[in-house]
């Protein structure tokens, strides 16, 4: 169901023509912003029906979450609280929004095909649903951040535009790769299983329960770690830690590249995507 | 706003069929390997052409049936009119409002509530939350369910279910409404209002494509009718020699 009065639908005319088609999807799900922000926001509240404490079970599993890994672990690596218990809540809130982003992608058009293959309703509405879901349970574990932020006296040295430049770039990054698994989950049901893994594994390799002055020698392998650049854009403002120019170039390269690649395989995929489901 | 229009031209559309196994990586890999990266062909995908060269133009005021047997084409053409599938061949071109009743349970979430179910559907349909307000008594007063709305839709009864969603999917105006086998809906009084309803859109319609096997709902509803086979389509003829066409 297209508001829009006028449909026209060709048969395959070239690559250029692919394009044109798939930024028109994009322009159109902006158009209709407010459906994906509908559809987000009826997955949040439908997931909590029910239940006593409803979407701040968000809030609340989050918040246990921080406490049990940042006392322990503040304990193991003797680390003193004040430091480590922001540390980690922002760590662990930031990586999550970014998993949560790629993994909920695998479903993005899977759980969709329903409407995809009867409405015109554009691709690209069903992304943003996901990102949008996800921002919802960030607004709700912010509370947990602040909450910290404030009891152990960082705001004085937060850098909060910068952080929030650091949030954008983390939103950029991660919805390319939330598309990039939603195309391919669409064509190949093992890729879920794959981007699982995959998240699972880089969350321990990225320090988000540690300190990365602690890895020592193998630096090199921080730097070589996009989830670190990402969370690291985040986290260092907040703490009133300086981040690294180089940073910010990896971020930005990273964006670019991947948007470009994401949308061409987009562009390509388009027409057949909804033939996968 | 110019008038309700459908124009298909030399439409075709083709299904790739990947079969269970092609959704695997692990068999796309081990293809790739062992005919040494072939990936990219088309291997193991076998085409379906569920249209061929369907040339169709319709006029504000024109009421199309579509018939023809299971597997005709019939719910692949409204597909393709409503815009989720893309032709490989030839254009479709559609002025208007598209609405769309394909299935009755597009985007119904059994554990929401009937009013939340309401509000869903009609955001998909393209109502914005403002409409949607304005709209929901008269919405909710169709579906006769009353307090009912209030709980949520999987404590329903299948009919109970069939009214909601029949109101929720006709209180989007459109201009061009496309529907798949009118699944009779409800108990007989419901039917009724149904009957009053679907004729009142389709009046307001301007072009309506209802693909049925029902020989009297397509005298009831239609003006025209076109048969399908095997992805072939007839002549559009008037509805009067609808017998001539079912027989042929």
């Amino acid at each position: 169901m297209e508001t829009a009065t006028h449909m026209l639908r060709t048969g395959q005319r070239g690559a250029l023509f692919q394009f044109q088609m798939a930024l028109r999807d994009l322009r159109n799900s902006f158009q209709r912003i407010g459906l994906a922000w509908s559809l987000a926001w009826h997955d949040v509240t439908s997931r909590y029906r029910g239940s006593v404490l409803g979407p701040f079970w968000i809030t609340l599993s989050m918040g246990l979450m921080v406490l049990g890994i940042g006392f322990l672990y503040a304990s193991l690596f003797d680390l003193p609280l004040n430091q480590f218990l922001p540390y980690v809540a922002l760590g662990i809130v930031f990586f999550g929004v970014m998993t949560g982003t790629v993994n909920e992608g695998c479903d993005t058009f899977v759980l969709a095909s329903g409407m995809l293959s009867q409405t015109s309703l554009p691709m690209l509405t069903f992304l943003w649903r996901t990102v949008f879901r996800n921002l919802i349970n960030l607004a709700h574990h912010l509370v947990i951040v602040v909450a910290m932020l404030t009891f152990y006296g960082y705001w004085q040295t937060a850098n909060v535009p910068l952080a929030l430049v650091g949030v954008l770039l983390m939103l950029l990054n991660a919805s390319w790769m939330s598309l990039l698994a939603a195309i391919a989950s669409a064509r190949y049901r093992d890729i879920p299983q794959i981007v699982v893994s995959v998240m699972q594994f880089a969350i321990f390799m990225t320090p988000v329960f540690w300190m990365p002055s602690r890895f020592g020698k193998h630096q090199v392998f921080l730097d070589l770690n996009p989830f670190y650049h990402l969370l690291q854009a985040v986290r260092g403002p907040m703490l009133g830690q300086s981040v690294q120019g180089h940073s910010y170039v990896v971020l930005v390269a990273m964006a670019v590249v991947g948007w470009l690649v994401t949308f061409t395989i987009f562009a390509r995929t388009r027409r057949r995507l909804v033939h996968y489901l | 706003m110019t008038a309700a229009s459908i124009t298909c031209t030399d439409l075709t559309i083709r299904f790739p069929v990947y079969g269970a196994d092609a959704k695997s990586l692990k068999k796309a890999l081990a293809r790739a390997v062992a005919v040494g990266g072939a990936l990219g062909r088309h291997a193991g995908v076998t085409d379906v052409t569920a249209l061929e060269g369907v040339n169709l133009k319709l006029q504000a005021g024109d009421r199309l049936g579509l018939i023809g047997h299971n597997g005709s084409g019939k719910t692949t053409l409204l597909r393709a009119l409503s815009g989720a599938y893309e032709p490989d061949d030839g254009s479709i071109e559609v002025h208007g409002r598209i609405a769309s009743l394909l299935d009755l349970s597009l985007g119904i979430d059994p554990s929401a509530t009937g009013y939340e179910n309401i509000r869903l559907r009609c955001r998909i349909g393209g109502l914005s939350s403002r409409d949607i307000d304005a709209r929901m008594d008269e919405i909710a007063e169709f579906t006769g369910l009353g307090p009912f709305l209030s709980m949520p839709v999987k404590t329903y009864s299948a009919g109970m279910q069939g009214r909601l969603a029949f109101a929720a999917a006709t209180a989007v105006e459109c201009d061009v409404l496309l529907m798949d086998e009118w699944i009779a809906v409800g108990d007989a009084d419901f039917q009724k209002l149904a009957h009053k309803r679907l004729l009142k859109l389709v009046e307001r319609a301007g072009i309506l494509v209802l693909a049925t096997h029902e020989a009297p709902l397509l005298k009831l509803y239609c003006n025209k009718v076109m048969k399908l086979e095997g992805g072939v389509a007839s002549e559009i003829v008037d509805i009067r020699k609808l017998d001539q066409l079912l027989k042929s």
